[in-house]
């Protein structure tokens, strides 16, 4: 797509990207936020998706969990999106032609399509299992997706560093 | 003397492999990540109560007692996968002040987290309130963990 790379390379050239980017201290912190912020909205969310397979917290209802969790995941995801944002700035032009970052970015849409078809769909009903050992199978699918999801986004994460083109 | 034994570590076989390999250390680097994400959201859950931002209807104890399996867990994951990436170069970490410092915080965050987590799950009485002791306790613990998150970032930089 020749006008979305043109786009990325203007954004490369750009003083703030080029700032961050050949910064000693700006690239360094802002990633290392960002890796520490994996924490925070995976961790979290985590501990939702173990309540739904049964695995954790048996005594709580889903819905108390998921009120408690999500706020945080929330807050991290905010964190992640800003420090996320800056790093796709400082190397938009490089990040182009890195298919680690495609995948990524996928993957990013479909971790939030998930939540998104299992708050529509299955949830609604919360009320009639929420206070089960182990959620009905959708819900358990949905968590398996999450947890699957959030996994090979942080593995893909970490792969664009390490691949060039 | 722990030189040697860093020298000594660095001749062996499971070194070399780390060392020299792309795809063994870059795989064992992203089980530390993903052990990081588990352990560190467990641990910032169960500060989180203990400072009261979190989990407000349930007791402490509880918290506490339902999260050790992934915080014990974690840790244990993080150490392992953390000591194979430490065998990719044993006595250049051994000099890098970075890793001499994580280290140093690590071992001090392991007793001091761990000592709390399990206190708090003792507490017979379903306590709602979080005393001073266990706010300052969590506090002190966050801190201790962040600071190791950023000083094990810093390490590739020094």
């Amino acid at each position: 797509m020749p006008t979305l790379l043109h786009f990325c390379e203007w954004v490369y050239a750009t003083p703030f990207s080029t700032s961050i980017r050949q910064s000693p201290y700006s690239f360094p912190i802002i990633e290392g936020i960002h890796t520490l912020g994996i924490t925070a909205v995976v961790g979290t969310v985590a501990v939702l998706d173990l309540r739904l397979l049964g695995l954790l917290m048996k005594r709580e209802p889903v819905s108390k969990i998921a009120g408690q969790v999500l706020p945080w995941t929330w807050a991290g995801f905010a964190v992640m999106f800003v420090t996320g944002l800056l790093l796709s700035i400082a190397e938009a032009q490089t990040n182009y032609f890195n298919w680690a970052f495609r995948v990524k970015l996928v993957l990013l849409l479909l971790v939030g399509v998930n939540p998104l078809i299992f708050h529509f769909t299955v949830y609604r009903k919360v009320a009639d299992w929420d206070l089960a050992d182990v959620a009905p199978r959708r819900a358990r699918a949905a968590a398996v997706s999450s947890l699957a999801l959030w996994s090979a986004i942080i593995v893909f994460g970490r792969l664009i560093a390490y691949v060039n083109m | 003397m722990l030189l040697g034994f860093c020298q000594w570590l660095s001749r062996t076989h499971i070194s070399h492999i780390m060392r020299d390999s792309t795809y063994d250390f870059a795989i064992v680097e992203i089980g530390h990540l993903l052990a990081l994400a588990i352990f560190g959201g467990a641990v910032l859950l169960v500060d989180l109560r203990l400072l009261g931002f979190s989990f407000k209807s349930q007791p402490i104890s509880e918290i506490a007692r339902d999260l050790l399996p992934l915080t014990a867990g974690g840790v244990v994951v993080m150490t392992v996968t953390g000591f194979f990436l430490y065998l990719g170069g044993p006595v250049r970490y051994y000099h890098n002040p970075a890793f001499q410092l994580k280290i140093a915080l690590f071992v001090v965050a392991l007793f001091f987290h761990f000592a709390l987590q399990i206190w708090a799950g003792r507490e017979r009485v379903a306590r709602l309130q979080t005393p001073v002791l266990f706010r300052l306790g969590a506090a002190f613990s966050l801190l201790l963990w962040l600071s190791i998150g950023l000083a094990g970032r810093a390490i590739g930089y020094v």
